[in-house]
Order: structure tokens, then C-alpha cells, then sequence
């Protein structure tokens, strides 16, 4: 008997008109790793509450067809009781804390508690899950105090010790820096080793295909197809769809290399296998033109608590150039950026913007040059419309109604957001939300636009829509400078990148440069580009940073 | 994170005393001298509750709590001493103003009340972890939905206060000035304070989920990691404060009789 | 319909401390900014307008018994009981459809205010004297003294002064929150949603 077993399985959601889930039908055997993919608003999460009687219990709305844990309904079966068979972890780590637990080690004996577990028995499994996901250390730590990618691995050790038979995972790892997001799938690839049924939404597809025995594809709330990776990355329309398949195969299809059964390779493996080496190079590099300095950086050095220096001394000059800052969490990234906005204060050293050092000025008057998108849009969104919430900046730094209605609904197209102008902000989904809060500081036409992780939460197409506001804002000669953790991101859209580790910086040059040292990615635990990680197994001597690229310098298209 | 709770580990004997000693003797401090009705045994029960205090090096700490309250008690004198309905003998004149016997000595009563109170209340604030004391209510069959309440507010509070300072600086980035003339501070009121009470409302819906899929409903006796056996102290003290409040209770109907 | 229908389910329950985070932001606020109001019940009076009345008087109860007992605050102890009948007041006049427009959302807060009034004057004169610890109110309590009147007219007057003003500053923000949570979100509250079949 399978696992899970879903039938024509269809659900909407209170006050909605369109159906999230209609007509699903799988079943998943025990001890299978699932991957579960589609755009945005495809209706994965909604699926994946669905397994654990969330949909419908707790959101209530109208349900029909069935959901069978073990043969058991997860429809009428109480989620007290399924939850010990049925574990979710989901994207956002900070709700996912009980909020009632002021350390680590308790947060992660919370559901067991409920579920009425002995207390030596607590005390042994709460030790062995801190200690597989490497948080023991941080066991007396408040879990408000952690970073992003250590609170998601408190979250997964709390579902862990309730051992359920099934984890479904939404988008663990958004959050996460890379080294982390592989910690967190390795992690989970020795749960399903183990014997535990993995369900995993994911949109680093990379990833999915190496780790997947099949995978469930969806598209506006339909399914689409249920199949192996290989089988649902060769497919023509998947573009159409909203989902990329991974760089490997894109490649491998260009160049008509194919699997036995006619499909295309899906892991970096298969696809070195299947390929020839060749002696194509990169081109050469086009001579980048000289752009005036905007920011000088002397000698940086900050520390929010005495003793523990964040930055020790940086020293950099920022130019026109699209810019990517890199490195793991804690690395100082966000400290940097802040620090250039004037939300925080040098301790040691100098910044200039423009030849002028920005000590003396406050944010407010440094706004209307220097933008900066906040990592979460809930913490600047008050207004009930869209274009009143983008105005709001414009407005502040002087501009006149008209202007700032303008610059704004200009903002809201680049954003992809021009027929949200009325909704009220808080109806939109997150990714929605993130590009409300990127639109309101575009409208303010800031020099220079600061981009804290922006592709998080976004799918293919918010991607690309982020790409094309790095291209044109570089067009119009302004600074877009952006922490990110998307390499293949990174390769496609800027000129320059910037290898943060331990609050120096580790390397800084062009993508081609820095993703060819080897000794600096390290330093920084970073991964190159999906591309060069099959360069350098294929043995080339050029770095190849992207699809196109390697396609161009082979002669052939995608 | 800053915590709203003011307790603090400091190893004394205070911090590892039951709560529930602790608060029976909230109870006795304020129920005997009320029930006794004799403004001396506020005075005993004050000094009792400062020695304690004294004991468990908690004495400085309590120094804030009191000046808290120091300013109401200011005017209650002032209002009492001044114009009670029941005044009578002038006791004391600064300028034209005539302070009254009758009213004092109504303003000294509530003021020793007000003292006795929150003195004993601190003795169980300053050195009573909350998670401490709402696990062992819970053992004691009070509802674990409601002691989930109480420690989420410890929590919530300060992340509540954390949100706030990254609100300023998403919106001073928006080019919002929150420093200067007290227009420019109350313009800025509404585009702080808005984000933080929505964000919270619209999280409740992720936390809730966090809860349901860790079991928050299941109908199983909760298990508690940390074993709390009551010292060998504290059944007898809370027994003598016990006795006392009876004690008072039987005085009183003596009284009346 | 049931009035005091309520829902105990997760949902509810955080709701709760969210509110009482909100109560303890909005007295922070009026204190910073000096303000002659409490402004603490914005949460309260949130939890009332969502979750019912029940609701509403735990968010008020729990709200002044956690900071009485824990924060030190123990003067707010004995409003418990205010706090309580602010939130069920609020509760019942939302389930009744009084917080729909604008207009009747202040009429919600002037039944809100006269309920604080009459359970606070009681307490104020049983505790304080008659006094509430408000500036403003305590001013009108000593010329309403000095004039000979009785302290509990006085004390009432006190309230009044001060309540009013203030629970209608709260409900307007409370109306304004309200209109702006997303119905996926006030969706999870309804009492009455039952799961609709589609086969």
C-alpha cells in the first residue's frame, strides 16, 4: 500500500472563486523522495498543507476527492494525530518557531511535549536532532536570536523528533546561503535514506533533479505530469509553464546529447558523461568603459557589540557597475550595505559617496540617492493600495504629486505590478509583496539601488523580471548592488562580484575572475556557477559561466 | 533580545524557592493586613517583604518598580491631603494650601496598600522565570492553551520592539525623517506603528500552522522536560503564610461578631 | 446567531498574544509621545472585533494579569476586570455589525468608553481614592474635590474625561486595521465556516 495516496483531490480556499488544487492524482511509496515543482501561485504549498490535513481543517473552504496517510483521510483524520505521521517544515523559519520557547533546546522539544513523549525520551531525541543538524552548540541560544539559515535547521529538528514517517518540505532552503541549502539537503537525503517519505518543494532545480526519484509537476493548481527528472526536464513546454529545467539539461538538449531512454541529462554527472570535451574557449572579455566612482571605502571597521568586530577594515571603490556582494551568512554583507545606506555608523574609516563623506548626513537625507530594499516587504508596507504605498518615498523626498504618481506607476511596470495598482498590498501573495517593496524604491529614482537577497521567494519569472531591472538601471548608468546567494544568478546579471568571508573581502573582480578562484570561493564556502561546476568536471580551461555562453562558444543554440 | 520580564538568574535562594511559595506569600501579604484592617501589620508585611528582597539581593532592583508607582502616589496625597470630602483638622500649611488629618491619613492607608502590594508582587517578578511558573500551573491542571498565551506574550513583546527599529529603518530609508519638530514625529506615527501591528496580525496565520503540525491540539497529558520537586522549605513556609491568612479570616468574623 | 460562538483552535489562540503585543506597543507609543490617552487597548479591542467576544475579554483579562504579574506592573491588576468588559463590549457590538462603517465603529467606541467607565469608576475609588493616574483626569478630579462634589461623581467624571476620548481614538484605528487585513487571514476566525464538498 503506498504512503500517500491522493484521488482527484481538488480544493479553494474561503472567499476565492478559482480552484487552488483540481484533480490530483498520485500516490508516493514509502521511503521515495518527491520533488513538487511549478510557478508561483501553482498551488505547492496549498498541496503540501493538504497532506496534513491543513487544508481543509484549518483553512476550512470547499474540498472534494481524497488524501489517504497511510490509509488513513487527512481530510477527518485530527492533525494532532496525523502530525505524528506527517511532519511540515515551510519557507519561513521565524513563524515556524512555537514563540513560546526562550531557548533551543526547549523550541525543540515543544511538539513532543504536546504529543505527551517521556522526558528521557525527549531529552534523547532533542540531543540527536540538534546534533545531526549541527545547532547543538546554539541549544541555550533564544531562537529569535539565530540567523535565517540556523533557525530553518531549529525548525526541521523540531518536526524531526516527533519522527513522523513523511516530511514534506516547502521551500526549506530559500532562506538559506548555498552551503547551508546543501547542508539542509544532504540532511534530508540521509533522512530519506533512512526510510523517511520525502516531499520536498523546492525552486533550485539543480538540486531537485539530483536528489528526486520522481517529481510532481504543477501548473495552476492542475497537475501536469508525475514522472521521473529526467522525463519532466525534457519536456518542450516546460518554459511555458513557468519552470526552467536545470542548466545541465538545457545544455545537453542544445547539443542533442541524450540519455539511453531519449531523454536529456538532468545532473551534473549525467551530463559530463554524455558530453565531449572541447576546446572552445569563453570570449574574450569586452572591455567594460570607465564609470565614475560613487562610493569610496576606507578602512571600514564596525562592530555592533564591543569586542566582536563585524568588518575589519574594507577597502573598496564602488563604480556604475552592476555589482553582486556573495558569502555565507554572518559574513558581513548585510552590515556593508547597511553601512553604505548611513543606517548604521562607521566605526573606523570613511565612506564617500560622491566625494563627500556620508558621516554627517542622515538616511533621510541620503534617500532620495541611495535606495535600499529591505530583505522583508511587511516591514515598510502601511498604506491599502499599491501605488499609495510606492508613492510614499517619492513623496517624502520632494517630489511634486504628479511626479511621484508617475515615477511610481513607472516603477510598478518594471516590477511586473501594473494592474496591482489598487489592491491593497496586504492581499498579495509575498513574492507580490517583495516587488511592491523593490517598485517604491525604484519610484524614488535613487543613483544608486541596494538589493538585500532579492530573487528570494521568487520564481523563474520574478527572476527575470529582477534581471531586467538590473540591465536597465545599468543602461541609465546607475549603481544596483545586491546580496545574493543565486550564483547562476549572479554569472547572468553582473559585471562585477564582490566574495565576502569572515568581514573582509575575499575577492573582487569580474564573475569570470572570481569564480575561477578557487582558493576564495572556499575561504567564502561557495559553490561556482552550475555551468562551471561541469567546465571544471569536463576539464575545460576557460570558465563558462553561463548556458549561453557555453552554447555560443559550441557553436549552437538553445 | 531584550526581555520585558524582569526576572534574572541570580542564584539566590529566592530564584530557586517554588513559585507557588512565592505566591502564597503574595497572597498572605496582601490578604492579612487588609483583613486585619490594622495599618501597623502593612508596615510588618513591608518590612518582611524587603528583608526578603534584601536577602536575595534583589533590593536595588526593586528601587525602579517603586519610583514607577511614586508618582501616583504623590497625587493621591496631594488630592487627599487637599480637598477629602472628610477633612477636618489642618495639620500642616504650605502657603494657602492647608493639608488635612483625615485626608493623610486616607492617602497613607492606600499608599501602604499600594506599597504592601507591589513590594510582595516583586518578590515573585524578580526572581520567577514566567516559562517556570506557567509549567507548573500547568502540571496543576491550568490550561495549556492559556499557558501557551502567557509565554507567547514574553516572546512576542520584544520581537515586537525588534521589528520596530528594522520599520524605522525601512522607512527612514523611504526618505521618512522621525527626528525633529513635533509635526515631523507624529507624521511619522502612523508608517511606524502600521507595519508592526499588521505584520503581527498576518504572521498569527503561519504561527498557527507551526503549532497545529507540532501537535498544539493533541489531546495526549503534556510531558515537561525539567523536573521540579518543591525544596524541603517551602511546604513549610507555605504553610505558616496559609495558616496566617486564616488566622486574619478568623480574627475578622471575631471582630465583627 | 450565536453572540459568544467561539472558536478554540490555534488560530485563536495566537491571535491572543499578538493582541496583547499590540496593547503593550499602543501604551508605549502614547507614553513616548506624551499623549493625555492609554492607547492600550487597541489589541484588546482587535481581538474582540475578530474573534468574538470571548475572545476579546481573555485578550483583556490576560492582557492586564500577565503585566500585573509578571512585569511588575501590578497597578494594572485590578483594571483586569475593565479590560475584560472592554473586550466583550467590542466583541458584541462587532458580531453585531457595528464595526462594518465608519460611523458605527464610534459608536462602538462610545459604548466601549462608557463601559470602562462604569466598571473603572468603582475600582478607582475602592483603590486610588478616586483618583485614575491620569494628569488630565486627575485634574478634573481635584477641582470636582475642591468644589465639594462627591468623590464617586468626581471619579466618574475623572473617567470620562479620559476614557472616551481614548477608547475612540483606539476604535478608529481598530476600524482602519481591520479594513485592511487580508480575508484569507480574518477568514480563519469565522465561527461559523464550515469544509464545503466538491464531490
Amino acid at each position: 500500500m503506498p504512503v500517500i495516496a491522493v484521488e482527484n483531490l481538488k480544493y479553494r480556499y474561503p472567499h476565492a472563486e478559482a480552484l487552488a488544487l483540481d484533480g490530483l492524482n498520485f500516490t508516493v511509496e514509502k521511503g521515495e523522495f518527491i520533488g513538487i515543482v511549478g510557478e508561483n501561485g501553482a498551488g505547492k504549498s496549498t498541496l503540501s498543507q493538504a497532506l496534513i490535513g491543513l487544508v481543509p481543517q484549518f483553512y476550512k473552504g470547499a474540498y472534494g476527492g481524497k488524501v489517504l496517510i497511510d490509509g488513513r483521510p487527512a481530510d477527518t483524520t485530527p492533525i494532532a494525530e496525523l502530525c505524528c505521521k506527517v511532519g511540515l517544515v515551510f519557507q519561513n523559519p521565524f513563524n515556524q518557531l512555537s514563540g513560546a520557547k526562550d531557548n533551543v533546546y526547549e523550541e525543540v522539544a515543544f511538539g513532543m511535549q504536546n504529543l505527551g513523549v517521556p522526558r528521557e525520551e525527549m531529552h534523547r531525541r532533542v540531543e540527536n536532532a540538534l546534533k545531526m543538524l549541527d545547532i547543538w552548540q546554539f541549544r541555550d541560544r533564544n531562537p529569535f536570536d539565530l540567523s535565517g539559515g540556523q533557525m530553518q535547521r531549529v525548525a526541521i529538528a523540531s518536526i524531526l523528533v516527533m519522527e513522523p514517517d513523511i516530511m514534506v518540505l516547502d521551500e526549506p532552503t530559500s532562506q538559506l546561503d548555498p552551503q547551508g541549502s546543501e547542508e539542509v539537503f544532504r540532511t534530508v537525503d540521509k533522512l530519506a535514506r533512512s526510510g523517511i517519505t520525502i516531499l520536498m518543494i523546492e525552486q533550485k532545480i539543480e538540486k531537485i533533479a539530483a536528489y528526486c526519484d520522481r517529481i510532481l509537476l504543477l501548473h495552476q493548481g492542475h497537475q501536469i505530469a508525475y514522472d521521473t527528472p529526467q522525463k519532466i526536464f525534457s519536456r518542450p513546454d516546460l518554459e511555458e509553464l513557468g519552470v526552467r529545467a536545470p542548466a545541465f539539461t538545457r545544455i545537453c538538449r542544445a547539443l542533442g546529447a541524450t540519455l539511453p531512454d531519449g531523454s536529456y541529462p538532468v545532473t551534473v554527472e549525467e551530463a559530463a558523461d554524455r558530453l565531449q570535451r572541447t576546446d572552445a574557449l569563453p570570449p574574450p572579455a569586452a572591455p567594460v568603459p570607465s564609470r565614475p566612482v560613487l562610493f569610496e571605502i576606507q578602512d571600514l571597521t564596525f562592530s555592533y557589540n564591543p569586542g566582536t568586530q563585524v568588518l575589519h577594515g574594507i577597502n573598496l571603490c564602488l563604480d556604475a557597475r552592476p555589482t553582486a556582494i556573495i558569502g555565507q551568512n554572518g559574513a558581513g554583507k548585510t552590515t556593508l550595505v547597511k553601512l553604505l545606506k548611513g543606517l548604521l555608523r562607521a566605526e573606523g574609516g570613511s565612506i564617500r559617496f560622491r566625494g563627500e563623506d556620508i558621516a554627517g548626513k542622515t538616511v533621510a537625507a541620503l534617500a532620495a540617492q541611495v535606495g535600499y530594499v529591505f530583505q522583508n516587504p511587511d516591514d515598510q508596507i502601511f498604506r491599502y493600495n499599491v501605488l499609495d504605498e510606492v508613492m510614499f518615498g517619492p513623496l517624502n523626498i520632494g517630489m511634486d504629486e504628479a511626479q511621484a504618481k508617475e515615477k511610481s506607476r513607472a516603477a510598478l511596470a518594471m516590477t511586473g505590478l501594473a494592474d496591482k495598482e489598487t489592491s491593497n498590498p496586504y492581499d498579495l501573495e509575498l513574492y507580490e509583496r517583495k516587488m511592491v517593496a523593490i517598485a517604491s524604491v525604484l519610484a524614488m529614482d535613487p543613483d544608486v539601488l541596494i538589493l538585500d537577497e532579492p530573487t528570494i521567494a521568487q520564481d523563474v519569472r520574478g527572476r527575470q523580471c529582477i534581471a531586467g531591472i538590473v540591465r536597465t538601471l545599468s543602461e541609465q548608468g546607475k549603481l544596483v548592488l545586491a546580496i545574493l546567494h543565486d550564483m547562476d544568478f549572479v554569472a547572468e546579471c553582473f559585471d562585477r562580484v564582490i566574495v565576502m568571508a569572515q568581514g573582509q573581502v575575499a575577492a573582487d573582480g569580474t564573475p569570470r575572475q572570481v569564480f575561477a578562484d578557487a582558493e576564495a570561493l572556499q575561504a567564502a564556502r561557495l559553490d561556482p556557477p552550475h555551468v562551471t561546476q561541469l567546465c571544471t568536471r569536463l576539464g575545460y580551461e576557460g570558465v563558462f559561466l553561463t548556458v549561453e555562453e557555453f552554447l555560443t562558444a559550441c557553436g549552437c543554440k538553445e | 533580545m531584550k526581555s520585558i520580564s524582569l526576572y534574572i538568574d541570580n542564584g539566590s535562594w529566592l530564584c530557586r524557592m517554588h513559585p507557588f511559595t512565592k505566591l502564597a506569600y503574595i497572597a498572605a501579604a496582601i490578604s492579612v493586613p487588609l483583613l486585619a484592617g490594622r495599618l501597623w501589620l502593612f508596615a510588618v508585611f513591608i518590612a518582611l517583604s524587603l528583608a526578603v528582597l534584601a536577602s536575595g539581593h534583589l533590593l536595588k532592583r526593586v528601587v525602579p518598580l517603586v519610583a514607577f508607582s511614586f508618582t501616583i502616589l504623590i497625587t493621591i496625597f496631594l488630592i487627599h491631603g487637599l480637598f477629602n470630602q472628610q477633612n477636618r483638622d489642618i495639620l500642616f500649611s504650605i502657603g494657602p494650601l492647608h493639608f488635612y488629618r483625615e485626608g493623610l491619613l486616607y492617602a497613607l492607608h492606600i499608599g501602604c496598600n499600594v506599597l504592601n502590594m507591589l513590594l510582595s508582587f516583586a518578590i515573585l517578578v524578580l526572581s520567577t522565570k514566567p516559562s517556570e511558573l506557567v509549567e507548573e500551573l500547568e502540571k496543576r491542571g491550568f490550561s495549556r492553551r492559556m499557558g501557551y498565551i502567557i509565554i507567547s506574550v514574553f516572546q512576542i513583546v520584544p520581537q515586537m520592539m525588534g521589528t520596530m527599529n528594522t520599520i524605522t529603518d525601512a522607512q527612514r530609508s523611504r526618505g521618512m525623517e522621525t527626528e525633529g519638530s513635533l509635526a515631523t514625529r507624529a507624521k511619522a506615527f502612523l508608517p511606524l506603528i502600521s507595519p508592526v501591528v499588521m505584520s503581527s496580525l498576518i504572521n498569527t496565520r503561519e504561527r498557527a500552522v507551526a503549532l497545529e503540525v507540532r501537535g498544539f491540539a493533541a489531546k495526549q497529558k503534556k510531558t515537561y522536560l525539567a523536573d521540579r520537586t518543591p525544596r524541603r522549605g517551602d511546604k513549610p513556609i507555605t504553610i505558616v503564610l496559609l495558616a496566617l491568612i486564616v488566622l486574619a479570616v478568623i480574627w475578622r468574623i471575631v471582630q465583627c461578631l | 446567531m450565536n453572540l459568544f460562538k467561539t472558536k478554540f483552535d490555534a488560530a485563536t489562540i495566537v491571535l491572543i498574544p499578538a493582541c496583547i503585543g499590540i496593547n503593550y506597543l499602543g501604551k508605549m507609543f502614547a507614553s513616548l509621545l506624551k499623549l493625555p490617552l492609554w492607547l492600550d487597548s487597541i489589541g484588546t479591542c482587535i481581538g474582540g472585533c475578530l474573534g468574538g467576544p470571548v475572545i476579546g475579554a481573555i485578550c483583556g483579562a490576560a492582557n492586564n494579569l500577565i503585566y500585573g504579574f509578571t512585569a511588575g506592573d501590578n497597578i494594572t491588576l485590578i483594571y483586569a476586570l475593565t479590560s475584560l468588559c472592554i473586550g466583550v463590549a467590542v466583541g458584541i457590538m462587532s458580531r453585531l455589525g457595528f464595526m462594518k462603517s465608519f460611523p458605527k465603529a464610534i459608536l462602538t467606541a462610545v459604548v466601549a468608553g462608557l463601559v470602562a467607565v462604569v466598571i473603572s469608576t468603582p475600582l478607582n475609588v475602592v483603590f486610588w481614592g478616586g483618583t485614575t493616574g491620569n494628569v488630565w483626569g486627575d485634574m478634573v478630579f481635584a477641582a470636582t474635590q475642591a468644589a465639594g462634589m462627591p468623590v464617586l461623581l468626581g471619579s466618574l467624571l475623572d473617567e470620562i474625561v479620559v476614557d472616551v476620548p481614548d477608547k475612540i481614538i483606539t476604535l478608529i484605528i481598530v476600524f482602519f486595521v481591520l479594513k485592511g487585513l487580508p480575508q484569507k487571514l480574518t477568514a480563519l476566525y469565522d465561527a461559523n465556516a464550515k469544509v464545503e464538498r466538491l464531490d
